[in-house]
């Protein structure tokens, strides 16, 4: 994340929207070579997703057809082409910079608006089931320390976090 | 001590200005100022009656300064010191001030506060004047003698034009052949034809017929008379001043007397030590003993002595026919008197091995467009075929990838500029010689920008030629059959495409020659930040450096093809030859000075000093004070500006007669509004107030403008003695920050405008009240705008109260 | 002894006690103590990262926190973790401006970054604290007729500018290790590439498409087992083969082991205490080839 680092253009609204949020910084560096496609395991199952697409469409405004893509959701997070960018196009992040937009305009595939749900419940995106944590003491673990939910939940009002999450509840 | 007289000179251009100031009332005052003895009102004063009056006042002994108020226009000022100095006193008592652009054009609507200010400026102008001091001229000799360091194709025809021109040349080159990048490459765009070619030599070299141009070898580059070619030596030191700088070289054995040596290769078929041959990409092998390409210079075997094994074997020895192997020549050091020195190292291939992803170095098929040129060259290592370097089989599926290093911010964010045309050209010499060849360019843009260019890239498409728009992002290999694999995603058909190949072809970026930073370092020059030689002015003056004398041109400024390279060459021997023809280097004594008893040896002003003109000399044990080379001393002022003991001065522009000048602009104010001094650097800076005046753009007559050489030479405490003399705002106007004339002046000056205003704050002032301009001549209107938000500024704030006002 | 704060996040405890088992048994046998803080929540990985990355940061930077009030760095097993927390690290350690910002939101929960302690994968502590040579003189089986597909995935290399843990290209500290017990790691097809773990739960489909690529090459390559250094990478490629079974008509049998596992069973400790039945893949043809 180059925050702060990065001199912002005079692009246009969607653009800037990227470019001004954590993780978007480096947006309008990108000359489309294509070397994040080539790199993506997704990209080369499915035409569905084009990382190069994705950036193009964002720098050409097209916002509504990024933001309502199911496409945007179906990176994996390998890093792959953020790891080869010639131009150092944090794409990966960027991404995630305009799931984040997409989040706030209420853009949420379901399994999203779980996770933020669970996160806000017991500080885990991954439920540890009663019977787990019984389970350890027989197999030889040691109990599990108790969770900084509260300490969690202070974080998540700090960022309004937890406005977002009803905001999708309430859509 | 001569008594002062002043002449004061008011031109009123053509009786127009005085339409606007009123000529009498300015008569009157000038009357009045003390040290005024002569008064001329004229229509002009750089020729006719206008400068005989001149003349004829000096040569009368009524006046012994003498200030013109002349417009700017007709660079007045050059005619009127030339004939004061026939005259007969020194033409740096001259003060010429320009009336008409800086007072009477701008200040038109409001002519009774133009003629104030123009009282002010005339006070300044005389107050100056009497201060001014006598500056000798100073001659220099210049030897008239070159080096040229590089003798690839641009540093033979820069080499041939001085010889040519009669000077004295030095082709100094570290390998052991010349030809540089040329030898290799075998042939060139846009001509397609041999690459180690050159010009004609002018020179009356008998039998060599003058055409446009010459094999090397046939050039008769070599027969020169007053051209000496050294091989195998590498410069080590670099010693004394423009027009006589002492040069060490370190001149390597080559162990082959070249006189003797008859290229008959009785040598190579007995040498015992093989090695894998990087000159030709290691696609063969060479022996200790061996010859690059027969026809580039000089004619004669070297050997490696590396991996020779001397006098334990010496076989090479025995069969030599002329005797011409020699075992026991020995490293020499020679040292040369030069007037100038011209760079031309070239550039080379980045290593594409750290673009681990590509397994170049790795996998023997990748391979890069230099040694696809060696394997194209019929004189190279596989004879023209096209083979793949893994087993020596044809290569028929060929693939290109260019930008490897290149537009790439992790290794060189330039782009190479030659590359496309290199693949382009190379594609099409494998689609001509092997028809049924598939070959397909990978790349991000294609770049023909060049005369001739784009025709390539329209050849190449005819050619069956295939592009794919996409960088791969790797190559991998087939483990059963040994093929390589090229993934890309071609953008246009949206599809990602798994390219198969023999070979594959890098075209790398090219970067500064092995040793460019030990050079820069040695002759005092600087890189750019891409690391290439940095120019003097990338606009007007590519061949040239910061310093005197240092000339330079082909790659080693940035990577060029062959035709940029040979103008390029012949321009840097024009500029060379224009330094060296008169023998002398003729510059006056406006230079810095060192007051000894206060210089406190902190060495701040040596590692200021832009042209390294200052050196620290031990006057008494273990004292040192600084020293400012007249030769190299540039009339910057900027280590004037960094002492912090005022312990440096520059002649023709001290602090009394800034402190003077400042004080006179201050003296009269004649408008309601605050007084605001403009100090303007003599290049930018005082070029854009000319051009709004010249443009008759209009803004406020309480700015009143002084000139400094660079706004680098101004101190913080001027800044404050600005404010005392009356100015309630002052305004710094200098170059662009990237831009300076200077190189760092109006950085400097930037910093020290900031420290100034952190200052300003703690003293309850307030810190808008000094502000750092920067802008050029054709922002004319930028210094308009900043003069009135100045002015406005400082009316919102109210009148400045200081402490003691002097 | 060398004392790190183990960071166990969610997934490992949620789904996996043999990796936890493994993972404590075999560094403690090794030496190095695993101290469990309280406090600690999810590294908020990237389903969190997707929805706002502030929180993530801030989130992460909380966790890290309480390492630093506990004077120890941290270890984590899952490598999802360890990006998280180590890119957050990283990144607050040499952006001022951006530490300001998360501090200013931690302030709320009582708490403040300074950037003192390290964020380190178990890997790495093995590779650097431990030492594969000590690994080779502690193991009481050798794997030696062991042939290993290993496979780090993603967030252990990348983005390597941040994690600076192998070199991203060509990385050899988990086939070094993995040598260090006595087995092979072979070489196959696209090693580097992703499971596709991430996309489980929003296209099962394509995750399903890439985790089989995974199979089908480290099947070609004569593998007798992946190892994995990540639960996510481990549920695509364990409980995804029964899923690619019944899509594909493909079995491959191919058990997948973490590296604590393959280490604990080097080590000597009893295959009954490592909960190996949470493997759908059974596991068994492997321990026979314990020597």
């Amino acid at each position: 994340m180059e925050y702060g680092k990065e001199q912002k253009t005079t692009g246009s609204e969607f653009s800037n929207a990227i470019t001004s949020r954590l993780g978007g910084e480096t947006l309008t560096r990108c000359y489309q070579c294509g070397t994040c496609v080539s790199s993506c395991p997704v990209a080369r199952l499915t035409d569905e997703f084009n990382p190069r697409e994705i950036i193009k469409l964002s720098l050409l405004e097209e916002s509504a057809r990024v933001l309502s893509s199911d496409s945007i959701w179906l990176c994996c997070s390998c890093y792959s082409c953020q790891e080869r960018c010639p131009q150092k196009v944090e794409i990966a992040d960027v991404i995630y910079a305009i799931r984040n937009i997409a989040f706030e305009k209420g853009y949420i595939p379901n399994i999203y608006s779980e996770f933020a749900s669970a996160i806000l419940d017991d500080g885990r995106i991954v439920n540890i089931s009663k019977f787990m944590e019984q389970k350890r003491s027989t197999i030889g673990l040691p109990p599990l320390t108790p969770t900084g939910v509260d300490a969690l939940r202070k974080i998540l009002s700090a960022t309004g976090f937890d406005k977002l999450q009803k905001e999708v509840e309430e859509a | 001590m001569d008594e002062v007289k002043v002449g004061v000179f008011l031109s009123d251009c053509g009786k127009q200005l005085s339409e606007i100031l009123d000529f009498d009332t300015l008569i009157d005052y000038v009357k009045k100022i003390a040290g005024v003895s002569f008064i001329v009102r004229s229509s002009e004063f750089w020729r006719g009656k206008g400068l005989q009056s001149i003349v004829d006042a000096v040569r009368d002994g009524k006046i012994n300064r003498v200030v013109v108020a002349e417009s700017l226009v007709k660079l007045s000022d050059v005619k009127i010191v030339e004939a004061v100095e026939k005259a007969g006193i020194n033409p740096y008592l001259v003060e010429v001030i320009n009336l008409e652009e800086h007072c009477g054009w701008p200040h038109r609507n409001t002519p009774s506060e133009a003629t104030e200010k123009a009282k002010a400026m005339l006070f300044a102008a005389v107050e100056r004047a009497k201060l001014l001091e006598p500056i000798e001229k100073l001659e220099f000799p210049v030897l008239k003698s070159t080096l040229v360091i590089g003798g690839g194709i641009a540093g033979m025809q820069v080499a041939e034009d001085l010889a040519d021109l009669g000077f004295k040349v030095h082709l100094v080159e570290r390998a052991p052949f010349l030809g540089g990048l040329a030898a290799r490459a075998g042939r060139f765009f846009p001509t397609d034809d041999c690459a180690i070619c050159i010009q004609s030599p002018a020179s009356d070299v008998k039998t060599i017929t003058h055409t446009s141009r010459k094999c090397v070898y046939r050039s008769g580059l070599s027969e020169i008379p007053n051209l000496e070619i050294l091989t195998n030596s590498k410069i080590i030191g670099v010693e004394g001043v423009p027009g006589n700088y002492k040069v060490t070289i370190e001149k390597k054995p080559r162990y082959v007397n070249e006189m003797k040596c008859v290229l008959c290769d009785k040598c190579t078929a007995v040498c015992p030590v093989e090695v894998p041959d990087e000159y030709n990409a290691k696609l063969n092998t060479r022996k200790a003993i061996y010859m690059n390409i027969p026809n580039v210079y000089p004619p004669a075997y070297v050997i490696d002595e590396n991996i020779c094994k001397f006098h334990d074997c010496a076989k090479c020895v025995e069969v030599c026919p002329t005797n011409a192997i020699e075992l026991n020549q020995e490293t020499e050091q020679l040292k040369l008197d030069v007037g100038a020195i011209i760079v031309s190292t070239g550039f080379e291939e980045f290593d594409a091995s750290v673009i681990k992803e590509y397994h170049y170095g790795d996998y023997p098929d990748v391979i890069t467009n230099l040694e696809l040129a060696r394997m194209i060259d019929g004189f190279g290592p596989t004879a023209g075929k096209i083979v793949k370097p893994s087993n020596g089989k044809p290569a028929k599926k060929i693939v290109m990838i260019q930008c490897v290093g290149s537009r790439d911010r992790r290794w060189n964010p330039y782009c190479s500029s030659i590359c496309c045309m290199i693949s382009l050209k190379h594609a099409m010499l494998m689609k001509s010689a092997h028809p049924d060849a598939d070959i397909a360019i990978c790349y991000i843009d294609i770049r023909t920008t060049g005369r001739e260019h784009e025709y390539y890239y329209e050849q190449a498409r005819e050619m069956g030629i295939k592009f794919v728009k996409g960088r791969p992002t790797e190559i991998s290999r087939d483990p059963e059959t040994n093929r390589l694999i090229v993934d890309v995603e071609d953008a246009l058909l949206k599809k990602i495409l798994e390219l198969e190949a023999d070979m594959v072809v890098l075209a790398p970026a090219m970067i500064p020659a092995e040793g460019t930073k030990e050079l820069a370092e040695i002759l005092g020059i600087e890189l750019c930040e891409d690391g290439f030689f940095k120019e003097y002015n990338a606009k007007l003056r590519p061949t040239e450096t910061k310093l005197r004398g240092i000339y330079l041109c082909g790659g080693a400024t940035f990577p060029k093809d062959a035709p940029t390279s040979s103008l390029h060459a012949h321009s840097a021997a024009v500029k060379a030859a224009k330094f060296l023809t008169t023998g002398k280097i003729i510059k006056d004594q406006r230079t810095a000075v060192v007051n000894e008893d206060y210089c406190g040896d902190c060495e701040f002003c040596p590692v200021t000093c832009p042209y390294g003109a200052i050196s620290l000399e031990e006057i008494s044990e273990g004292h040192f004070v600084a020293k400012v080379s007249d030769i190299l001393c540039e009339g910057c002022g900027i280590c004037v500006g960094t002492c912090p003991l005022n312990a440096i001065e520059l002649r023709h522009s001290r602090p009394d007669q800034m402190r003077a000048q400042m004080r006179g602009l201050m003296s009269v104010n004649g408008t309601s509004k605050p007084l605001v001094l403009a100090i303007c650097c003599s290049e930018c800076g005082h070029a854009a107030v000319d051009s709004s005046g010249m443009a008759m753009m209009q803004y406020p007559a309480n700015v009143r403008i002084m000139k400094v050489p660079c706004t680098g030479i101004l101190q913080v405490h001027q800044f404050f003695e600005a404010f005392k003399t009356g100015a309630e705002g002052v305004m710094i106007v200098g170059c662009k920050s990237d831009g300076c004339h200077y190189e760092v002046g109006v950085q400097k000056a930037e910093k020290k405008v900031e420290l100034t205003r952190m200052l300003l704050k703690e003293y309850g002032i307030a810190p808008e009240r000094l502000e750092m301009f920067n802008m050029v001549f054709i922002e004319g209107n930028k210094f308009v705008e900043a003069a009135q938000t100045m002015t406005e500024r400082l009316e919102k704030l109210g009148p400045l109260q200081l402490m003691s006002v002097s | 002894m060398t004392s790190y704060a183990l960071f166990l996040g969610c997934t490992i405890p949620a789904r996996q006690p043999n990796y936890e088992l493994s993972a404590r048994k075999a560094l403690t046998k090794l030496g190095i103590e695993l101290v469990d803080l309280a406090n600690m929540t999810c590294c908020a990985p990237p389903p969190i990262q997707s929805i706002n990355l502030e929180t993530s940061l801030s989130i992460a930077a909380y966790n890290i926190c309480l390492a630093e009030e506990a004077d120890l760095n941290m270890i984590t097993l899952c490598t999802g973790c360890f990006e998280s927390l180590a890119m957050a690290n990283a990144t607050l350690k040499e952006n001022e401006e951006l530490k300001g910002k998360v501090n200013k939101i931690l302030s709320n929960a009582g708490k403040e970054f300074t950037g003192s302690k390290e964020v380190k994968h178990y890997l790495q502590v093995l590779m650097n604290d431990v030492g594969a040579k000590h690994i080779k003189q502690s193991i009481s089986k050798t794997l030696s007729n062991l042939k290993v597909a290993s496979f780090s995935g993603c967030h252990l290399l990348r983005p390597s500018e941040l994690l600076k843990f192998d070199d991203p290209e060509r990385p050899h500290i988990f086939d070094d290790l993995i040598e260090a017990l006595g087995a092979k790691s072979v070489e196959y097809r696209n090693k580097l590439k992703c499971c596709g773990g991430l996309l489980r739960g929003y296209s099962d489909d394509l995750a399903l498409n890439i985790a089989r690529e995974k199979l089908v090459n480290t099947s070609r390559a004569g593998a007798d087992c992946i190892s994995t250094l990540c639960p996510f990478c481990f549920i695509a490629l364990d409980i995804g083969q029964l899923q690619i079974k019944s899509k594909f008509q493909e079995e491959y049998n191919m058990p997948v082991l973490h590296y604590a596992e393959l280490l604990s069973l080097a080590l000597g400790i009893d295959p009954k205490e490592l909960s190996l039945e949470t493997h759908k893949i059974k596991v068994d043809k492997i321990i026979d080839k314990l020597s």
